[in-house]
């Protein structure tokens, strides 16, 4: 039975603990502070960063697609 | 004394801080950090409300959000996007912000409608682009998988509807719709790197804005390779069609054009546009081998129909009481999304959740937004960086955007009951695209605001100006005319749709503040949300 | 070179849209009918009865009250023309012949449209009783579909409205007269330009540009006289020893009205060879074929639709065709260079510029001057240099090829 109860008060302790962590996280704006502040600046760096094929290269092939009319 | 603040305390606890300053109100704009817009702690909005917005908004997304990758090509697809694709990296983590603001200060059902709204576009846009990674060469070594050759790319004013015939064999995903048009709203940052590529090449800074970025993308090379082939249009306007000239350009695949005409009321270019819909649909054989289906093309129409009779009571609702429980940005995000997109079960099941939501509401009168001193109507194209401003302008002003012009575009349903009607009306729709029925589709459609003011039994208007679109600054002075000579009250929102740049959020409430005391003489519900700096917010 | 004996004329015949010709031809009897864009078939303007007006506001630099009406932020062309209107300029105009190709002018052409209605009180700016404005829907295709469509168009919103205000013949037989009328036009208007493919070519781009935009503005039948007149005096033209040029260039963009520009560009050193803008000869002044058995109407929409190089069509292999065209021009004036100049606001041409700037460079070899322009350009220096430095680097170019 005390083990049963242990299990319980166990269970019930992580999930508040998780539940009051999650709410801290949640009001104090956590999330976002961290995605302002570390995510974002980190991925604006690696995007910034990143080997872009140079776009004006792309061929521009004047006759390689048909007129599409299918005189409907 | 001390037992009177005592109990105001445990009050606010309980119920949250009352919304005007005269009632020693909730000053929401001291929760916010200088410039990033940060919480320095979010909303206490009473018990209940909070804990609703904390495990059925924020943690209830988030889980979705995690879940919606799961089950949708899975988190290694999501991941190798992430890291090749700006627009998602960048935009999408901060989404429950976007739910803040959008949601902020709103309470009860307003808060619980509204959020249903936020949820259904968060699903689209993840099922888009997971879609978008899942077919993309790029991230395939180069290999042109199954489902790429089971998506079709589309421009994202291309309405969704003309896809049904293939509903289930072909996916359709616009182009701009998920790595433009959403980023905005969600990361206004994203959308200047695109905009700065495209005039990097030598494009001026005055065309339409959402037309350089749509450009911009391509420009970047921020594409996924999707879909071996591409249905472009030139709605909304001029820019428009000279998007789809640099698109074809880079994306360098079979391209067809669906042509719409700009002035829709002739019934002779009704019939131009059926033609040009089956020839759409013979291309979309003709590159796919799958033949075209009626049954399916109706059976998806008739379930549109049914979101459309649910906006009508929607509206009804609206128009004639003061029980409707959809904010402004809800309302118009949302409605624009899905009439734009089409049909998808997620709308369905949203508009379930808000029809309880909305019953709930007219049957025990619940005034979701009681602080309401003017029941306005927003024309023309709202600012993308800034759609919440109408959020913003309940909470300060007590401005109640109660209809928007993007919502009222498609006001029609689709009749199916032979090819004939269908095509009729499907042409119908399609020409009333947006930003195109009232925005540039002949000037008497801009004009019907006036109508529509009188329906929905609306006393202000907030006029977007867009800077940068020549169809509506092509009649600036004629509104301006006609305001004075209605006796209307009107306030402008200049604006560059995706640049926020051009003029900044605070440069807005600065313009409605200006109006509110100067002409109308009124004083803020909430002062602490009159002047402050969200220069480098999302 | 001798001066051409009607440039001075022609020149004056530019400075107001209502010109002496056009007064002429009121006093003759006959209808004036304004039109803006090249989609809007003049040959259907110019029936018997009526002559057609492709409108212009010369000498118009400060737009005040069309920038109350249309704001600042709109292509200066179109509020150039509305200022014109609500100056009084075209009360001499019986309709208005209106056309949805661009979003600037579609908006000033509906500001002159009696509205009654409700919604916006009628501004009545055309202070004429007759006068009425109907617009068209013009395709964005050149395909079947789009023929067959523009031709009941025309028919329901260009020749029923004529003969239904003014009682203008559209019989076939008279649509046919108006064509034939047309082609002798362009047929000498073709004359007259075809000097300019010379090594050293008889006429100026200035004197071309300027003889083009009379044919446009003027009653046809009254400016063909002189036309006639002019490209007999340059069959016996002499060009001048010494090459007052340092380059042949091709001018292709938007909308361009202004024989000053032209000027502009060739007091630089270019000789402007070939005029590929709206308002130019290359899709305007092409001979129209009527064959037997045919629609006149249908062959006349047929025929605007796949003449034009505009891009505003946006099928994939007409949007990439063009430019090949541009290039195809170039070789066929002896052009050494293009300049591709777009109207500020002017969105169908700032895309097309940025893209016409790479890949006419890149594909085909020719050097491209891009630039942005007003409708009316007081302030010049600032193209000056760009076209001088365009002109130094043709030579360059030229030196380094030994040439």
């Amino acid at each position: 039975m005390n083990k049963i109860c242990k299990f319980f008060l166990k269970v019930f302790a992580i999930v508040f603990v998780a539940n009051a962590a999650l709410f801290a996280v949640f009001f104090f704006d956590l999330d976002g502070k961290l995605l302002f502040n570390v995510v974002e600046p980190f991925l604006k760096k690696h995007y910034d960063d990143m080997d872009r094929k140079d776009t004006l290269k792309t061929p521009y092939n004047i006759d390689e697609f048909p007129k599409y009319d299918y005189h409907s | 004394m001390a037992k009177k603040s005592v109990t105001k305390a445990l009050k606010d606890f309980w119920y949250g801080k009352p919304h005007t300053a005269a009632e020693g109100g909730r000053r929401l704009g001291d929760l916010h950090e200088d410039k990033t817009h940060l919480y320095k702690h979010r909303e206490w909005r009473g018990v209940k409300d909070t804990m609703y917005y904390f495990y059925n908004i924020w943690l209830y997304n988030y889980i979705f959000m995690v879940k919606d990758i799961m089950v949708m090509h899975g988190p290694i697809t999501f991941a190798k996007g992430l890291w090749r694709y700006r627009w998602v990296g960048q935009t999408y983590l901060p989404v429950l912000h976007w739910f803040d603001r959008g949601l902020e200060g709103m309470r009860g059902e307003a808060m619980r409608a509204s959020a249903w709204h936020y949820r259904a576009m968060v699903s689209t846009t993840i099922r888009q682009f997971q879609r978008m990674f899942a077919a993309d060469t790029r991230l395939h070594g180069g290999r042109q998988n199954e489902l790429y050759k089971r998506t079709i790319a589309h421009n994202e004013t291309v309405w969704g509807g003309v896809f049904y015939p293939w509903d289930g064999e072909i996916q359709n995903v616009p182009l701009e719709m998920i790595p433009y048009f959403v980023t905005c709203h969600v990361n206004s940052h994203t959308v200047l790197n695109y905009i700065d590529a495209v005039q990097s090449i030598g494009l001026p800074g005055d065309p339409c804005p959402m037309c350089q970025a749509e450009s911009g993308i391509f420009v970047l090379d921020d594409v996924p390779d999707y879909a071996p082939a591409v249905i472009t249009c030139n709605e909304a306007c001029d820019a428009s069609v000279s998007t789809s000239t640099l698109q074809d350009w880079f994306f360098d695949k079979p391209l067809f054009s669906l042509p719409m005409p700009m002035l829709f009321d002739d019934p002779l270019v009704k019939k131009y546009v059926m033609r040009e819909i089956e020839e759409l649909w013979k291309f979309v054989e003709d590159q796919y081998g799958i033949p075209f289906s009626w049954e399916k093309l109706t059976k998806k129409l008739e379930l549109q129909n049914e979101l459309q009779r649910f906006e009508w009571e929607k509206w009804e609702v609206a128009a004639k009481s003061d029980y409707y429980p959809i904010n402004g940005v809800a309302q118009a995000l949302y409605r624009i999304y899905q009439t734009q997109y089409g049909d998808w079960e997620i709308w369905h099941v949203t508009d379930k959740k808000v029809r309880k939501i909305l019953e709930k509401c007219v049957s025990k009168k619940i005034n979701s937004f009681p602080q309401t001193r003017h029941r306005v109507i927003a024309w023309s194209c709202a600012p993308l960086y800034y759609s919440n401003w109408c959020t913003w302008a309940y909470n300060c002003w007590g401005l109640n955007v109660i209809i928007n012009m993007d919502s009222l575009m498609f006001d029609m349903e689709i009749r199916t009951d032979s090819y004939e009607h269908t095509l009729e009306d499907m042409a119908q729709y399609h020409m009333w695209a947006p930003m195109r029925r009232m925005a540039v589709g002949g000037m008497h459609h801009m004009f019907e605001l006036w109508d529509y003011m009188k329906r929905f039994n609306c006393d202000m208007v907030a006029m977007y100006d867009q800077l940068q679109c020549k169809g509506v600054q092509g009649l600036h002075g004629l509104f301006e005319d006609e305001f004075r000579k209605r006796d209307i009250k009107a306030f402008w929102i200049p604006h560059a749709l995706p640049d926020s740049r051009t003029v900044s959020r605070a440069e807005i409430r600065r313009l409605i503040n200006d109006y509110m005391s100067t002409v109308m003489h009124e004083e803020p519900l909430d002062p602490s949300l009159l002047d402050f700096d969200d220069s480098m917010t999302w | 070179m001798k001066d051409l004996k009607h440039l001075i004329y022609f020149e004056n015949l530019l400075q107001e849209a209502n010109n002496e010709l056009v007064q002429q031809a009121k006093k003759d009897g006959k209808r004036a009918i304004g039109y803006t864009c090249y989609f809007m078939p003049e040959v259907l303007l110019d029936l018997p009865g009526c002559f057609s007006v492709r409108l212009r506001a010369p000498r118009c630099t400060s737009p005040d009250i069309a920038t109350y009406y249309m704001s600042a932020r709109v292509c200066h062309y179109a509020r150039s023309l509305m200022e014109r209107a609500l100056e009084g300029g075209y009360n001499f105009l019986d309709a208005q012949m209106a056309t949805e190709t661009c979003t600037a002018t579609c908006r000033f052409q509906e500001h002159l449209q009696q509205k009654h209605l409700d919604s916006v009180d009628d501004m009545r700016i055309i202070d004429n009783d007759d006068f009425f404005c109907e617009f068209s829907d013009v395709p964005f295709k050149n395909n079947e579909i789009s023929y067959q469509h523009y031709a009941t168009q025309l028919k329901a919103h260009v020749l029923q409205p004529l003969h239904e205000h003014f009682g203008i013949d559209i019989s076939d037989e008279a649509i046919r007269k108006a064509v034939e009328q047309q082609n002798e036009v362009s047929r000498l208007i073709n004359e007259i330009g075809d000097y300019r493919k010379l090594d050293n070519p008889t006429i100026t781009g200035y004197e071309f540009h300027v003889i083009q935009l009379c044919s446009l503005a003027c009653p046809k039948y009254l400016i063909l006289p002189y036309l006639r007149e002019t490209a007999e005096e340059l069959k016996t033209r002499e060009p001048d020893l010494k090459k007052e040029f340092r380059c042949k260039v091709l001018l292709a963009g938007s909308e361009n009205d202004d024989p000053d520009f032209t000027k502009l560009v060739e007091s630089c050193g270019a000789r402007v060879v070939c005029d590929r803008y709206c308002y130019g000869a290359v899709e305007s002044r092409q001979i129209i074929d009527l064959p037997e058995g045919v629609d006149p109407v249908y062959a006349i929409a047929k025929h605007y639709l796949s003449s034009s190089n505009c891009p505003r069509f946006m099928p994939q292999d007409e949007m990439r065709a063009r430019k090949k065209r541009i290039a195809e021009l170039a070789k066929e004036y002896h052009a050494d260079g293009v300049i591709i100049a777009s109207n500020k606001f002017c969105e169908y041409w700032s895309y097309e510029r940025v893209i016409d700037t790479v890949i006419l460079k890149r594909d085909f070899g020719l050097p491209v001057c891009s630039i942005e322009k007003e409708y009316i350009n007081t302030a010049s220096g600032q193209l000056r240099t760009r076209f001088q430095a365009f002109v130094e680097s043709i030579e360059i170019k030229h030196i380094q090829e030994g040439k």
